[in-house]
């Protein structure tokens, strides 16, 4: 196990180091102008830019730009943010934000874990009744109405309705939170209900719940020990990721709030042509999303010994 | 005593049209398809809905009182509730809401449709050879691995800042990235189904690769192609949506949903119309086609053909 540990995070390395120089690559196709802010690019001269961008070491070879970049990874030196917030360092910019985004997140996924779970069990227990009809219809609403329009739809209820804040505000951080975090759990409670129902239904119907129920074992505990655990195996595969992404917030869900959290900052550092922000962020999400994979990978084979991640050989 | 053989059996004349008689099955893919797809009423009532509101955006801009490339800013209008005049009021600047939501309606499943199409004939060729070519599979796996791990926000803003925003970097850039996963599905199915011992005993009696493809492993792709790309119509509204209210979807001057709910949103919260009528009528497309492309793709799969 551990030599397979170390082989795939070594693999998994590669892969981040090619990521990171096709992001570095593709970030060098934008045209200079942005380097400045709109007033530079419309005082300076073409002098001027052009000493200011020899300065800072944008007009060198690629390649040249490429060696120094691995260097500065291999120090694990993240160099400072340009635009973003003034001459900070990188880590420095994003330990002020993540931590807003990430608490939302986690709130967020355990509130749509519980719920979802729950749902998608109520939905296999009345499997073609009112319930799981109900459900269903959530679902296709979820996947299928644009978010933007759902949380609109989110926001007006909310704050007409109960009343609540519809923008984040850092004086009032609990009860402007709240409409944020339904509106990143409304599609995440469709996809774990979803899934549930499914794999809870594929469960229910192989020989061996047969068998149990034919010995006269209790629906509840049919249902706990061995549908929910075995359906259970597929998710949690999914489950270490997404923890480990809360930090990359949600986008869409924080612009629109206005949360002065991380969903917003790739956009932002492109636009405004802070690479070390953006190749940071980059390098930091695709290492993130590895390990939850790999983590994914583990706990699947904690909670069913039948996985091996190990080739035994000869087994088969 | 028995009678001899002569006797009993009679040796008849070919007819070509008593032969046919006998080989002929009526059965066509396409037929049952649609038989199929016709049982279910509520699929049928959807796909009423969908075109006639396709239609009916058509007719709604001609009937409107207000032509959209004429559209005046009128502050003094600004705000109006939805009247007589103004069949869906005025948005912040007293222009008439009603073309612009119809308008953007209109862009939206225009753009929906054309990535949808462009996914689909990229998406199905690559995975066709992604899955049929073994040499290839290799290098394109790793291909998906690369484009697939880094955010797709990159790749937006990139182009929309590089190559600048209109309708049609746009839909390029969303097929550019959309055939990744129709490329995906393809390829695993073909790959399941290239080497059973039918596609085997065809290439041994020397039929070419194109008609194995066309003929033997096509037909056990559309259900997916169907399912994949009635998903994707709802997600291409949704993304550009998103896009637009970013500021990096389609330019200002083009209404879409994106850029209606972007202009709304700090008021609709004082004027709720604002909001309820693109979000009714983009919602009633999203779900109408997510349903009919449901039910279609199960139509669509020979295995629930009689």
């Amino acid at each position: 196990m551990a030599k397979y540990t170390v082989k795939r995070l070594l693999q998994s390395l590669v892969t981040v180091l090619v990521i990171a120089t096709i992001v570095f690559l593709l970030m060098r196709m934008l045209p200079t102008d942005y380097y400045f802010t709109e007033d530079q690019v419309m005082k300076l001269t073409e002098e001027q830019k052009n000493d200011q961008l020899m300065a800072a070491g944008m007009l060198d070879p690629i390649g040249e730009q490429l060696l120094r970049f691995y260097g500065q990874i291999i120090r694990l030196d993240f160099g400072t943010s340009r635009r973003i917030q003034n001459g900070q360092p990188v880590v420095a910019v994003i330990g002020s934000k993540f931590t807003v985004s990430m608490r939302m997140g986690l709130i967020s996924m355990a509130f749509s874990l519980v719920l979802g779970v729950a749902l998608g069990i109520l939905q296999t227990r009345n499997k073609d009744h009112l319930l799981d009809h109900v459900g269903a219809g959530y679902t296709i609403l979820v996947n299928a109405v644009p978010s933007l329009v759902s949380y609109s739809l989110v926001l007006v209820v909310g704050s007409k309705v109960f009343g609540l804040p519809s923008l984040y505000s850092t004086r009032n951080v609990g009860e402007s939170s709240v409409l944020p975090i339904i509106c990143i759990s409304l599609s995440s409670v469709a996809y774990y209900a979803l899934w549930t129902r499914r794999y809870m239904v594929d469960e229910l119907n192989k020989d061996y719940i047969k068998l149990a129920r034919i010995k006269g074992m209790a629906t509840k505990d049919i249902m706990v020990k061995h549908v929910l655990k075995n359906a259970f195996v597929p998710l949690i595969q999914y489950i270490p990721t997404s923890l480990l992404l809360t930090i990359s917030g949600s986008l869409l869900a924080e612009r629109f709030f206005s949360v002065p959290g991380m969903g917003p900052l790739l956009t932002d550092a492109i636009t405004r042509y802070d690479l070390n922000v953006v190749q940071t962020l980059v390098i930091l999400y695709a290492s993130l999303g590895i390990i939850g994979v790999f983590l994914g990978d583990v706990a699947m084979m904690v909670l069913d010994p039948r996985i091996k991640l190990v080739d035994k050989g000869g087994t088969r | 005593m028995s009678k001899s053989q002569d006797e009993l059996f009679r040796v008849v004349e070919y007819s070509a049209e008593a032969a046919e008689r006998i080989g002929y099955s009526d059965y066509s893919y396409w037929k049952s398809v649609f038989q199929n797809f016709l049982k279910k009423k509520s699929a049928v009532i959807m796909t009423c809905i969908f075109f006639g509101l396709v239609i009916f955006s058509f007719v709604a801009l001609m009937i409107g009182k207000y032509d959209y490339q004429h559209l005046m800013s009128e502050s003094s209008l600004a705000f109006t509730a939805p009247n007589s005049e103004y069949w869906f009021g005025t948005d912040n600047l007293g222009r008439d809401y009603w073309c612009q939501v119809w308008y953007a309606a209109q862009v939206s499943i225009k753009l929906a449709l054309i990535v949808a199409a462009g996914e689909c004939i990229l998406g199905v060729t690559i995975g066709c050879i992604w899955g049929y070519v073994r040499s290839l599979d290799r290098i394109l796996t790793e291909v998906y691995n690369v484009i697939n791990n880094i955010p797709m926000i990159i790749y937006m803003t990139l182009i929309a800042l590089v190559v600048g925003q209109s309708f049609r970097n746009m839909a390029v850039s969303m097929i550019c990235i959309g055939w990744l996963t129709m490329a995906r599905n393809v390829r695993n199915l073909v790959l399941m189904y290239r080497d059973r011992e039918y596609n085997l005993a065809s290439r041994c009696l020397g039929t070419p690769v194109w008609r194995v493809l066309v003929k033997n492993i096509f037909p056990y792709l559309i259900s997916v192609v169907i399912l994949r790309l009635a998903l994707s119509i709802p997600q291409t509204i949704a993304l550009e949506s998103t896009l637009s209210y970013l500021g990096l979807g389609l330019d200002i001057n083009t209404p879409s949903l994106g850029i209606l709910l972007r202009n709304a949103r700090n008021y609709f919260l004082n004027y709720p119309y604002l909001l309820l009528f693109p979000a009714v009528i983009v919602s009633m497309i999203t779900v109408t086609f997510y349903l009919v492309g449901n039910a279609f793709s199960d139509a669509a799969d020979p295995r629930n053909h009689v």
